[in-house]
């Protein structure tokens, strides 16, 4: 037996370690010169992040994905960014543009942008103009998979007439203006350097567009083993000098509880993606470790909403050659096309309560869809909770109880029932509000019937038969958040899904002459206080008419321990937006 | 033989073939790739239809899957939809530590299966065999879950609030190369592994031998004055083990898929994550090609086993 035992633990011990020695090697160390000239003032150990996902990769230019705008706007930084008073500041520029300082021409066409002098890649090769020309060749080479070229794509040509300036002509207006070339998550205005780049297509597959080698942010990527973790090292060519952490981690830790458990033992220092449903567990830790362990909860750009299906197939709205525009291939509930039952069900749910309880009380209810930034219509007021309107409102519309206790009345020649089939994902959060939302709704006579799917199928595709995009739900729950840019074309007759049109967004199915005008007219100007006006009457219109329910501001999840100091998040850049700031206690 | 091995490789092929056709549609109809962009601000309905040209996903499924196969016949999976890296360097990034994880795991588990096991049947209804009895089924019926988190809270946080040594949570930034800290960081997976698992084998291994020691051969054996260990190890556990081969060369291919949330709950790179994190986004190609690995396997290794049983028992014939 001792023989037996002897060999099988030679086994195990030479298949581990066998094996190990295969095991996925740090991809290429690039920042060989950064690490190696890193600021010697640096904490022995590391600062760690744990994160519940991996970026696709570290460029936004190719990926839409959060985490990869989080992480890679350490690394690849635009002309601008936005701060922690989500104001865009100058990042790679000496400042923003504007009609003031002559940055943007009076017809809005042309914008010069200033790079600020001598900057360099961490390679320490200079970094100028030419780069921003490059960077919008790359978007617009059809060779390359960007995700979108929007705006880039209105570019007609880019003037370099010295190091630092850059003059972009465009062929035609484009308001959103500041997004592009600006850095930061929803975004991809990370510059590229042509030095390493020049003369490649299909980028995508380029390892540098993976894992970018050199950086013109505050870091620089040293490793990044596949799955499991990306240390990151200061760059001291950043314009502002080395970050005051030499290094940071981020370790890819899928589960939440293992990552409280490694935040409780101190082997990360900071999560910064928990989920609001996280708020009470983090909430009971700062207390039982006395502060040790630190829950935040920010506001963040993007909101719960409720949507009604407002689609017709019988649209009577015609564009300016008389054509009839804005039908989608299916009709909404006919209860729905009622402003004062939409009104009703807006007022007969609890809003409050539901943040209160679920939510902990850490996030509001907003009055629009544009919380937290300079475009919202601060003059509003969400609508409150009044069972007793909302029941006056629907016994106006018509609409009275029967043996069941549900309403229904005459809707369109026909007697139709108030039981509306509610479409959303299954996230958790979303089945408990659902079920608080289903009481309070019957409580005004209205029956709510939840329904729960897989976030892949409830957003697939027209032609896969996406819920959302065809329209197979009467009221439906997501997040969406409109940003940087206020502009969208949720609400547009053109981008209602349909069969001739499958890739369009307006998953309201909504065509509304007026609000077709309004948001033309909101991208007639360049200039923001002249758009702000108009993005106030937007919201106003869809409050006044009650087009969704603003359900509750997503709120940003933060727990870290005491030795991180952490400084302001940005609502539209999120957590990473400052790292070169960071630093640790001693 | 060979004509036997030779059949069983054509079947293989043709099984594979429908796995893999199913697998495709479960994974088409289970998430649509274009869900990544359905709600993403800035995006124009140009840039989503250029997506799904470019991804070929306006082509009709039979063409789809047509075109995924011939190319995974001559070796290329393709690349992700979504970090464009090619499948196969996906796989090659996360095989190793899904091996290391599992091999550990699946020796350590034979081991102690086949102690707990005959010592189970030796002394069947005796109080040793009750103990192991009961714990084998404790550990049965837990959610792994459950016992890895159970045992995270206890061995890593509360060992680190009470001062003593901890084991690591995964949650921290390790060397792969460094074989201690390898160790030390596959002690709690491989034990929850180890917990899960050994129940099923122990008691089917437990009355394998049973019902082989009730034959006829046995009693010959004893009766022929063989020392009882000798009957146990020479005569009873050769034959009782052959249907726990059946198993453990089923379960083996397992392993190349990994153990999904073994390794979630500690943050271990392999297979398992790797399938599950890209599933969720409906990113095919890396779907498939790690199911086509996964079934792959499977197929193999059911032929495997099948020839290895003419060589452990002398009765199989596969002529």
């Amino acid at each position: 037996m001792k023989r037996i035992t002897y060999v099988l633990v030679s086994v195990i011990l030479l298949a581990s370690f066998g094996l190990a020695s295969c095991a996925p090697t740090a991809a290429p160390a690039a920042a060989t010169a950064a690490a190696t000239t890193a600021p010697t003032a640096a904490p022995a150990k590391p600062l760690t992040i744990a994160l519940s996902q991996e970026p696709d990769q570290l460029n936004p230019m190719f990926s839409s994905m959060s985490y990869t705008g989080w992480l890679s706007q350490m690394v690849l930084v635009g002309l601008g960014r936005w701060d922690d008073k989500n104001n865009l500041v100058p990042e790679l520029a000496t400042d923003i543009p504007s009609t003031s300082n002559g940055g943007v021409s009076a017809d809005g066409l042309t914008i010069t942008w200033h790079l600020r002098p001598n900057l360099k890649w961490s390679d320490g090769e200079p970094l100028t103009s030419t780069d921003v020309k490059f960077t919008w060749q790359v978007e617009n080479d059809k060779g390359n998979a960007v995700y979108t070229r929007a705006g880039y794509d209105k570019i007609s040509s880019i003037d370099t007439p010295d190091a630092t300036t850059a003059v972009l002509h465009f062929s035609s207006l484009y308001p959103g203006w500041q997004t592009i070339f600006s850095q930061g998550p929803n975004n991809q205005g990370a510059l590229l350097p042509e030095h390493l780049l020049k003369g490649k297509t299909g980028l995508e597959k380029d390892p540098f567009i993976h894992q970018p080698t050199i950086a013109s942010g505050p870091y620089v990527v040293k490793e990044w083993v596949a799955g499991d973790h990306i240390t990151m090292v200061a760059n001291p060519n950043y314009w502002q000098g080395a970050a005051k952490l030499a290094q940071i981690n981020f370790k890819i830790v899928p589960n939440p509880e293992t990552a409280l458990a490694a935040l409780k033992t101190g082997d990360v220092d900071m999560v910064p993606d928990f989920s609001e449903s996280d708020i009470k567990t983090l909430s009971d830790l700062e207390t039982s470790t006395n502060g040790k362990i630190h829950l935040r909860v920010d506001a963040g750009p993007e909101f719960e909403h409720y949507l009604f299906n407002l689609g017709t197939t019988a649209s009577t709205v015609k564009d300016a050659s008389g054509k009839v525009i804005g039908n989608s291939d299916q009709n909404g509930p006919c209860a729905l096309q009622d402003v004062n039952v939409r009104k009703a069900l807006i007022m007969g749910i609890d809003r409050q309560t539901i943040v209160d309880t679920l939510l902990a009380g850490k996030t509001t209810v907003p009055a629009n869809l544009w919380p937290n930034s300079y475009w919202t219509n601060t003059s509003m007021k969400a609508y409150p909770y009044d069972p007793d309107q909302a029941k006056k409102l629907l016994d106006t519309a018509g609409y009275t109880a029967g043996s069941d206790g549900i309403r229904h009345g005459m809707c369109g020649g026909q007697d139709v029932k108030l039981s509306f089939n509610f479409e959303t994902t299954d996230k958790q959060l979303r089945k408990d509000m659902a079920v608080a939302v289903k009481d309070m709704l019957l409580k005004i006579g209205v029956e709510f019937k939840p329904n729960h799917l897989p976030s892949g199928t409830f957003f697939g595709s027209y032609t896969d038969g996406g819920d959302m995009a065809t329209g197979k739900y009467d009221i439906a729950g997501y997040t969406t958040g409109f940003y940087p840019d206020p502009w969208n074309d949720n609400f547009l007759c053109s981008t209602i899904p349909t069969k001739d049109s499958p890739g369009g967004s307006n998953y309201y199915h909504v065509c509304d002459p007026k609000l077709e005008d309004m948001f033309t007219q909101a991208n007639a100007s360049a200039d923001p206080a002249v758009r702000k006006k108009v993005f106030d009457a937007i919201q106003q219109y869809q409050y006044d008419n009650a087009l969704f329910i603003p359900m509750y501001v997503r709120a940003n999840v933060y727990g870290y321990n005491d030795r991180f100091v952490f400084p302001p998040t940005s609502v539209i850049s999120g957590w990473s937006w400052d790292t070169f700031n960071w630093s640790v206690k001693q | 033989m060979s004509a036997y091995i030779l059949r069983r490789l054509v079947q293989a092929l043709v099984v594979l073939f429908f796995i893999t056709a199913v697998c495709f549609l479960l994974t088409h109809y289970s998430s649509d790739p274009m869900a990544q962009y359905a709600n993403k601000q800035g995006m124009t309905e140009a840039d989503r239809q250029a997506i799904r040209l470019r991804l070929g996903l306006d082509q009709p499924l039979p063409v789809q899957y047509v075109s995924w196969l011939t190319l995974a016949f001559q070796g290329n999976l393709g690349n992700s939809f979504f970090s464009h890296q090619p499948v196969l360097l996906l796989i090659s990034q996360r095989l190793p530590m899904t091996l290391v994880l599992m091999i550990t795991s699946e020796i350590l588990i034979i081991a102690v299966s086949l102690v707990l096991g005959i010592i189970s049947a030796v002394k069947q209804y005796s109080l040793t065999d009750n103990i192991i009895t009961s714990f084998s089924f404790i550990g049965f019926s837990m959610p792994i879950f459950f016992i890895a988190l159970g045992l995270m809270q206890v061995l890593a946080v509360q060992f680190k609030e009470w001062g003593w040594p901890y084991l690591p949570t995964g949650g921290d930034v390790w060397d792969f190369g460094d074989p201690l800290a390898l160790a030390w960081h596959m002690v709690l997976p491989v034990t929850c592994l180890i917990i899960i698992t050994v129940a099923g084998y122990s008691r089917f291994l437990r009355s394998s031998i049973l019902e082989v020691l009730g034959l006829d051969y046995i009693r010959t054996a004893r009766a022929k004055g063989l020392e009882e260990r000798a009957v146990l190890f020479k005569h009873a556990l050769r034959n009782a083990a052959l249907p726990l081969i059946t198993i453990i060369g089923l379960d083996i291919p397992a392993l190349l898929g990994g153990a999904l949330v073994t390794e979630s709950i500690f943050a271990w790179p392999g297979m398992g994550r790797l399938f599950w994190e890209y599933a969720q986004k409906g990113d095919f190609p890396v779907v498939n090609g790690t199911l086509l690995l996964t079934s792959s396997a499977v197929v193999f290794f059911t032929i495997i086993v099948d020839v290895a049983y003419t060589l452990i028992d002398p009765r199989i014939r596969l002529n």
